[in-house]
């Protein structure tokens, strides 16, 4: 069965450094045969969560807007790539705007108590956070990390599932195509994903 | 006769009277008791966009984007006291309050890059920075992830990262409403930056 890869391009800057090292690892994951789709948020029509909780009861959100779309592509994948640079030692604005409109599954979660996935696929799902920062900073992504971990577990992603690449000190664009270890290591970690889905995905 | 303290709140919550900007409106109250000149703009109401990370203001140190944050950013910088207010959605600021945030780039560059601006000690000291939250989870670490953002946007904006007005767990609560401290302690940070900056004027503190 061939493993489905849904890709967020959360960045305002396209072909920057944290695009360029989601395309080599989706690149990675074509080449052990998945089908890959790649999202360019700030080109598409998400807007914010309104804050209004009324997906408490409805079990959907109140805007109709590319979201819906996105939120059957979240249900049905089996990898899970949010890609963002750091921006003011957090998510870009363009990434939290994604994180914060899966509050829809929060609510099915934790307070409708109803399935994210079907039983079959759970623990069946891997996410992955790949992120560039200028700074040089080794806690430069630290703030970042809460937030993507409460993207993946409303969506059915467990902790022990999510991988992290994280480059600092990249700032220019291009700057990542002189890393001395991003593309060898964003291409290692599509790999050992699609290894690690095809494995769980035969039980 | 001095100026009176400039406030200026900013609720970055999408919900419009929610906890947040009750309690926003706490600071801004007590601020106003002590006879700050106060003004509250909020971030739902405004049309702009995020950053486009096109990195224009590290050679102009202009913003391409001219929007509603434009005259947001004139006001900030003259403002003796920023309050900025975010509810915690999944563990950090909302995308509207981290959109206005990632905006400041070009007070950013215009430090570090192009070095045209520059905050004397004494600025920084006259200038003081609060953040307001509320969390609906009770997590003690509900607000760690917000902390880092809202240090470097008074950072860049040079303001001292004064005070903390925070208020967890408010879904056990039943809203701010219903929580014992948060919104007396939050008039009272109002009132106090206030009173300190009136103190530090009266000293004729213009010491850089």
């Amino acid at each position: 069965m061939t493993i489905d890869v849904l890709a967020f391009a959360t960045s305002p800057r396209r072909h920057g450094n944290s695009e360029t090292l989601l395309d080599w690892v989706l690149d990675a994951m074509k080449g052990e045969g998945a089908a890959v789709e790649k999202i360019v948020v700030p080109e598409v029509d998400i807007r914010p969560c309104r804050g209004c909780n009324v997906c408490e009861r409805l079990n959907r959100c109140v805007q109709r807007d590319y979201m819906d779309y996105i939120h059957d592509r979240i249900v049905a994948a089996d990898c899970i790539i949010l890609a963002s640079p750091i921006y003011c030692m957090g998510l870009a604005a363009q990434a939290k705007v994604l994180v914060d409109r899966t509050q829809v599954f929060r609510s099915r979660k934790y307070v409708l108590r109803l399935p994210v996935v079907p039983p079959e696929r759970k623990g069946k799902r891997v996410g992955i956070f790949l992120s560039t920062a200028g700074q040089n900073w080794d806690y430069v992504f630290d703030a970042a990390i809460p937030s993507v971990k409460c993207f993946f577990n409303v969506i059915d992603v467990r902790n022990r599932d999510i991988r992290y690449l994280m480059v600092n000190g990249v700032d220019e664009k291009g700057a990542i195509s002189r890393h001395p270890t991003a593309r060898v290591d964003a291409e290692a970690l599509a790999g050992e994903v699609a290894a690690h889905l095809q494995e769980v995905r035969a039980i | 006769m001095t100026e009176p303290v400039k406030v200026l709140g900013i609720s970055g919550s999408p919900r419009r009277h929610g906890n947040t900007e009750t309690l926003l409106d706490a600071v801004l109250e007590g601020a106003r008791e002590a006879g700050a000149d106060v003004e509250k703009n909020v971030l739902r109401s405004l049309d702009y966009a995020s950053c486009r990370g096109c990195n224009a203001c590290h050679r102009t140190g202009v913003c391409v984007i001219q929007d509603d944050l434009t005259p947001v950013f004139e006001k900030i910088a003259a403002a003796d006291v920023l309050v900025i207010a975010s509810p915690i959605y999944s563990m950090g600021i909302t995308a509207e309050t981290k959109g206005l945030i990632d905006r400041a780039q070009y007070i950013w560059a215009r430090k570090f890059i192009l070095k045209t601006l520059y905050f004397t000690a004494g600025h920084t000291r006259r200038h003081k920075g609060i953040f307001v939250s509320t969390a609906g989870l009770g997590w003690e670490n509900v607000f760690d992830a917000a902390f880092p953002a809202i240090t470097a946007f008074f950072n860049t904006t040079g303001f001292e990262y004064w005070d903390n007005v925070i208020a967890n767990d408010l879904d056990r609560y039943g809203g701010i409403a219903g929580h014992p401290t948060a919104l007396a302690e939050g008039r009272e940070k109002g009132r106090e930056v206030v009173a300190l900056l009136q103190k530090t004027q009266a000293r004729g503190d213009t010491e850089t």
